[in-house]
């Protein structure tokens, strides 16, 4: 097996492709021409993405033969009597047993049994009692991030801007929100809610599982108590609080990637998001060794002076040794780092842009 | 999963054919296993695209039809001739185009 990387971008799917030592990349595609492919994933062979046209709706498509081919899911969508039409699909993540989940917006989340054949509505997050406490983000209110816990395959999280982190310990049946500590700095009279939180990324360690780490529209969070409360990890290193995507060292619990974008200090009173391109016009990676209690910048052989935009599913690792980092743009770069952030190669260049960046095997 | 490969509609028995030909853009095709043209045996523009391997692509959940998915029926905008429910006639060809918007 090879090292390869799934590139969704705003029209179509490429695959990279590296040599073991991931540091030469080929580009392969596009796949799914004409679709803004928000997502893909490897499980077991298939390819699954998360593919939307603006005319023609929102879609699940799967390839068993690496790309060449495409089916698309049938009778994806809500039920006909509920009040939601299904707007875009947004995250596959492959779950234990062959089971496959999907987030997608406006805050809803499918689970599918049969290979992405046939995908279910899981009502019990969609009617949360919270609900009506929801907000979307910039970019729709939109089910970005689930996880698992590895240690039991009943525990599982997802977040949803901005609705913040829930937590299911019944395998989907039922869900709490795991919000305690994060801030919603954008709702001064009560910046501390109960739900509404504008969560970027929430990752789950697979080696310990109770931490998990979160990079929100107000900060950078870990939590070691499987989201009962969030420490926000500020004025340590980093030179902003802002940023999308999140990444994490496997074997590592202590070891995270950050891009931090805009200007914005949390604890000087500023909100971020205005300015959503990297921090100073500087392509930063920032990493801690530390578990987030300091910060340094990890960034030789990325392009100093640089204004790019990094979306939530923009940035990945892999799982060897020494682990891998990967990250893409909007301006249709990918980089990678084949030794945890030492040094940078710039695997593509002049894709569209990049929405989503995830490891595979090939 | 759609392959795309889904039969032509076929004609009640006892009821006179109307034949009518569908086609679609681009991206529709590969999404109809790499077709875009059917015959149809049809009364209606709206019997006619639910007939179509990407009726999906086509109506959302509702089935409604999306807001950017325009119908032509020899030319003309079918909402100018009673839209979904507005009949075909035999040999007419009907025309999906997405919506061009937008720069």
């Amino acid at each position: 097996m090879s090292p390869a990387i799934l590139v969704g971008t705003r029209k179509g799917l490429f695959v990279l492709k590296g040599d073991e030592g991931r540091r030469d990349w080929e580009v392969e595609g596009p796949h799914l021409s004409g679709w803004d492919v928000f997502h893909a994933a490897k499980d077991d062979g298939s390819i699954f993405a998360a593919a939307n046209h603006a005319v023609y709706g929102a879609t699940v498509q799967r390839s068993d033969d690496g790309g060449k081919t495409w089916e698309r899911s049938e009778g994806l969508g809500m039920p006909e009597d509920h009040e939601l039409t299904l707007e875009k699909t947004w995250h596959v993540e492959p779950g234990s047993d062959g089971t496959l989940w999907l987030g997608g917006a406006p805050g809803v989340l499918f689970r599918s049994s049969d290979r992405g054949e046939s995908w279910d509505p899981v009502l019990s997050l969609i009617d949360h009692p919270t609900r009506e406490r929801w907000n979307p983000g910039a970019g729709g209110m939109c089910t970005h991030s689930i996880q698992f816990d590895p240690e039991n395959d009943q525990t599982m999280y997802v977040g949803i801007s901005a609705a913040g982190v829930f937590r299911s310990e019944d395998g989907g049946e039922s869900w709490t929100p795991a919000n305690k500590g994060t801030a919603a700095d954008f709702m001064p009279d009560d910046p501390f809610p109960e739900v509404g939180q504008c969560v970027h990324k929430v990752l789950v360690h697979p080696a310990k599982p109770e931490r998990l780490w979160q990079q929100n529209h107000c900060g950078v969070y870990r939590s070691d108590n499987r989201g009962e409360s969030w420490e926000r990890l500020e004025d340590n290193g980093l030179p902003s609080s802002f940023g999308f995507p999140i990444a994490i060292h496997h074997r590592d619990p202590d070891m995270a990637f950050v891009i931090p974008e805009d200007s914005a200090r949390g604890s000087a009173g500023e909100v971020g998001g205005g300015d959503r391109v990297t921090t100073g016009g500087r392509l930063g990676v920032y990493r801690t060794q530390d578990g987030g209690g300091s910060w340094e910048l990890a960034s030789n052989g990325l392009p100093e002076r640089a204004w790019v935009e990094v979306l939530r599913e923009g940035m990945a690792s892999d799982r060897l040794d020494p682990v891998g980092i990967y990250f893409g743009t909007k301006s249709g770069s990918v980089f990678v780092s084949p030794n945890e952030g030492n040094e940078w190669i710039e695997a593509a260049r002049h894709l569209p842009a990049v929405l989503s960046v995830e490891v595979a095997e090939w | 999963m759609d392959r795309g490969g889904a039969p032509l509609a076929r004609g009640a028995l006892g009821r006179s054919r109307r034949v009518v030909t569908v086609l679609l853009p681009g991206l529709l095709a590969d999404q109809a296993g790499g077709r875009k043209e059917f015959e149809l045996d049809a009364p209606t523009v709206g019997a006619a695209l639910r007939a179509l391997p990407v009726r999906d692509l086509l109506f959302d959940e509702r089935d409604e039809l999306r807001p950017l998915v325009n119908v032509y029926v020899d030319g003309m905008d079918a909402r100018e001739r009673g839209g979904l429910e507005g009949e075909l006639l035999d040999g007419e060809t009907v025309r999906v185009v997405a919506a061009v918007a937008g720069g």
